[in-house]
């Protein structure tokens, strides 16, 4: 059963609102194709937590216990390795005491232990449990209620009311003026205001429940709102940003702070492109985009030489909120026509399939530039689960097994560095192998590659030193390798290889 | 290595300096059960070398110098009629009671002698008027094909250099060498030192050994995609037979068991591959200036090594 993160909440709720505050249908597509975002298997796991084993304490005896404090400046602070740890806190001379992958641990991060705490008070099982239904029970629940509130004409209605109370509210304020939902004007706000204090109630909840950032939950109610109130609309490339690192901070611990570096570059890159293909309510960006679209719609008819048809002078009077009059000038009630503005209504007209295409295309688009920044996430997540899976096999399995999995390693790093001797038999690399590397290097090379022949093609039993110099090696090829390259090559390393963080 | 053939190594070498490589190779062919072709220029050491390892192993040797006359009958042996009881006897011929048999030019042999030969080395029996008698074991025959001076000969054809193990060259020595050889030779002969380190019985019992050797299947693999690709090479007009793929795998084997290991490796089959099957590929006619060593070399550059192999095959299983 997965667990629901608050982020998917979060990222709902804020959706939903800013479809409702956008007056542009662009836009309002965009936002609501980003609802489709956690949907998207590789990014799953940035809003609900995989399957991953309950964190437990290493069981270990007395006499281990001493040994281990005697090695480490902080005793106690050892605990077996779990998946999403970094490469860089593991205890290797530990580790190869103990046959068993363990992390150093260090007062450096106090929320993670923390964190760690309030998971070990509750692990008993059935609690646990309890709490994941609890957490599901909730969070269908907030869907059922925005479901409700979208399905039914009455509640949507109302929500439209709700908003256009809203609008008025802040108009007070701002000088946007909001085109506003055409709604009756006795409308009930009842079952929408319902609907949504019992979905925000259900969110809390859940957020207990699930005991996660209240924090980020806290921070973007706070901002809607500040918007709803201020009546601000700010243009949805900053919506997206925002959207993305709410989600950022809830998502599993060890990838957040460096995702949210790589994100924050992207995010650069993102806002120009969003800028200029979905125009906001921003004056600016709309004017650029204007450009861009006018650009696009000259090229478009050069080549289709299709025409768009003249707009029909068609004029619709339009009422000025009476609040805005009241607060603004008071000429506004005596003179007459000052009251009905006359605006010319935007050309309608059935779609051709030009405009067809547009759409396609546009809505493509917005796929595109909502999955886009997540990207270097999918990225990071896909190498990170195959860099951990193969960590684990180094100390799975028997030895001789492990020290296959072992030296492919160190012939994928040395490969990665660009000392890879293409198709030739392993044996044969240490003719090859560089001069910066330490002492006696060479022989530990070849002495481990022939292990590697004989566990490879041989029916032999392995002993388990042979699985010790192995993971030697390797260790020892990382720390060359990482000692001897440059910038470009570090960042590869870092991220291809997923070692060294 | 193993120190008992170690040992055989070191003993033939004190008639033949220089060459440890090739009278390991011939060890090695030994062991795999097979037969040696010896392709060389006359006086390199090839009778030398044999006699040598015969009695530094301990099996009776044979040297047969073949001429168009030689017959059939010559090799295998013949029935006679006995007068006086009245009865036909078997009279052996060269290849019974052999253990390592030197044919010498074995191009100059008229082909029914050829063939003869070859049947022989193959089924390791001869019939002779429906009787059967096996060949001593081990059984290895070098036979030696020269290059110079080939007119009037029955050149070996394809399909018969097929049966032969391995094809190796002895090669001139170096300035070193000669000079030991010359030195060693001034007053005894050298010869007569060489001890019989191994026995019969002991190399009967390394063969089976040799058997149960382990190849794993990526060695096999590794073995069946070297000889595929040999067949698909654009300048190859025969590639490497199954057979040639067996034989890989045998003296593989050999070469493991040879080094004191019991398993065979991907260096065993690339350090065995180019004598193994320099006779058994044929270029097209097309093909000029490319060797055979050449495509094999290039084979073994452009097939994946089944160190590699193994990091792809477990990459696609993830």
């Amino acid at each position: 059963m997965k667990k629901y993160r608050i982020g998917y909440a979060a990222w709902l709720l804020l959706t939903l609102c800013l479809c409702f505050f956008e007056n542009n249908t662009g836009t309002r597509v965009v936002l609501l194709c980003s609802l489709l975002v956690p949907m998207i298997p590789p990014l799953r796991s940035a809003f609900f937590s995989p399957d991953e084993p309950e964190r437990k304490a290493v069981p270990e005896p007395p006499a281990q216990k001493s040994f281990i404090s005697r090695e480490s400046e902080d005793p106690g602070d050892i605990r077996a390795y779990l998946p999403g740890d970094p490469v860089k806190r593991i205890h290797w001379k530990l580790s190869a005491k103990k046959d068993d992958l363990l992390v150093r641990e260090t007062a450096a991060e106090p929320e993670e232990a923390e964190e760690e705490a309030g998971q070990d008070s509750g692990a008993e099982n059935s609690k646990m449990k309890a709490g994941k239904i609890a957490a599901a029970v909730f969070a269908a629940g907030i869907l059922l209620c925005l479901i409700l509130l979208l399905a039914i004409p009455e509640a949507r209605l109302g929500a439209q009311a709700l908003c256009n109370r809203l609008f008025a509210a802040s108009e007070a304020v701002n000088t946007y003026v909001y085109r506003r939902f055409p709604v009756p004007d006795e409308q009930n706000i009842l079952p929408a205001a319902f609907l949504l204090a019992a979905a925000l109630v259900l969110l809390s909840a859940l957020a207990v429940s699930v005991r996660s950032r209240l924090a980020v939950f806290g921070i973007a109610a706070a901002y809607m709102v500040f918007l709803a109130y201020f009546g601000l609309a700010l243009p949805a490339w900053i919506h997206i940003p925002l959207c993305g690192l709410a989600a950022l901070r809830m998502m599993k611990r060890p990838y957040n702070r460096k995702a949210l570096k790589v994100f924050c570059g992207f995010v650069l890159a993102v806002s120009i492109l969003t800028a200029l293909a979905l125009p906001g309510t921003d004056a600016a960006t709309e004017t650029a985009s204007e450009k861009v679209r006018d650009y696009l719609n000259d090229a478009l008819q050069k080549i289709t030489g299709t025409i768009p048809e003249a707009p029909e002078g068609e004029t619709e009077t339009r009422r000025i909120h009476p609040r805005s009059m009241e607060n603004g000038n008071r000429e506004a009630e005596t003179e007459k026509e000052f009251r009905l503005v006359t605006v010319e209504e935007e050309p309608v007209s059935m779609p051709h399939w030009v405009n067809w295409v547009r759409m396609i295309l546009m809505f493509a688009a917005a796929v595109a530039l909502i999955v886009f920044p997540f990207l270097p996430f999918m990225w990071l997540n896909a190498r990170r689960k195959k860099v951990h899976e193969i960590r684990k096999s180094f100390s799975a399995g028997t030895p001789g097994e492990a020290v296959q999995i072992v030296f492919r390693r160190v012939i994928a790093w040395l490969e990665a560095s660009g000392y890879g001797s293409g198709n030739l038999l392993y044996r044969n690399w240490t003719d090859r192998l560089p001069d910066s590397f330490p002492e006696g290097y060479t022989e530990r090379f070849a002495r481990c590659a022939a292990d590697f022949e004989e566990a490879a093609y041989s029916g032999h039993e392995m002993p388990e030193e042979k699985r010790r110099d192995a993971l030697a090696l390797l260790a020892e090829t990382e720390a060359a390798l990482w000692k001897d390259a440059g910038l470009k090559q570090r960042f590869y390393l870092k991220y291809w290889m997923c070692l060294r963080e | 290595m193993r120190q008992q053939l170690e040992r055989v190594l070191r003993e033939t070498e004190k008639v033949i300096a220089g060459k440890r490589e090739v009278t390991g190779k011939i060890l090695m062919a030994l062991l795999a059960g097979g037969h040696v072709l010896l392709d060389d220029v006359p006086g390199v050491g090839k009778t030398t070398l044999a006699v040598a390892l015969s009695r530094a192993v301990g099996l009776s040797f044979r040297r047969v110098q073949f001429t168009p006359d030689v017959l059939p009958s010559d090799l295998t042996g013949f029935s006679m009629y006995d007068k006086t009881s009245g009865e036909f006897i078997y009279r052996p011929g060269a290849l019974n009671a052999t253990n390592l048999l030197l044919g010498d030019e074995i191009n100059r042999a008229s082909s029914k002698t050829q063939s003869a030969l070859l049947e022989a080395m193959e089924e390791r029996q001869v019939t002779v008027d429906g009787k059967t008698y096996p060949m001593e074991t081990p059984f290895l025959v070098i036979a030696t094909e020269n290059s110079v001076g080939a007119a009037g000969t029955q050149i070996l054809p394809f399909a018969q250099m097929d049966r032969f193990l391995v094809r190796l060259s002895l090669g001139y020595p170096d300035y070193n060498a000669q000079m030991r050889m010359l030195r060693d030779r001034q007053g005894s002969n050298p010869m007569d030192d060489v001890q019989c380190v191994l026995s019969r019985e002991e190399l009967v019992r390394m063969q089976c050994e040799v058997r149960s050797v382990t190849a794993r299947d990526a060695i096999l693999d590794y073995i069946i995609r070297l000889t595929d690709a040999s067949r698909e090479h654009e300048a190859v007009e025969v590639g490497i037979s199954p057979r040639g793929a067996l034989f890989i795998d045998r003296m593989a084997k050999a070469k493991a068991y040879l080094e004191g290991r019991d398993y065979v490796t991907g260096s065993d089959v690339q350090a065995v591959f180019g004598d193994v099957c320099a006779h058994r590929v044929l270029l097209k006619d097309g093909a000029a200036g490319i060797s055979v060593g050449q495509v094999l070399n290039e084979l073994l550059r452009k097939t994946e090594n089944p160190d590699r192999r193994g990091i792809l095959q477990g990459m696609r299983a993830k």
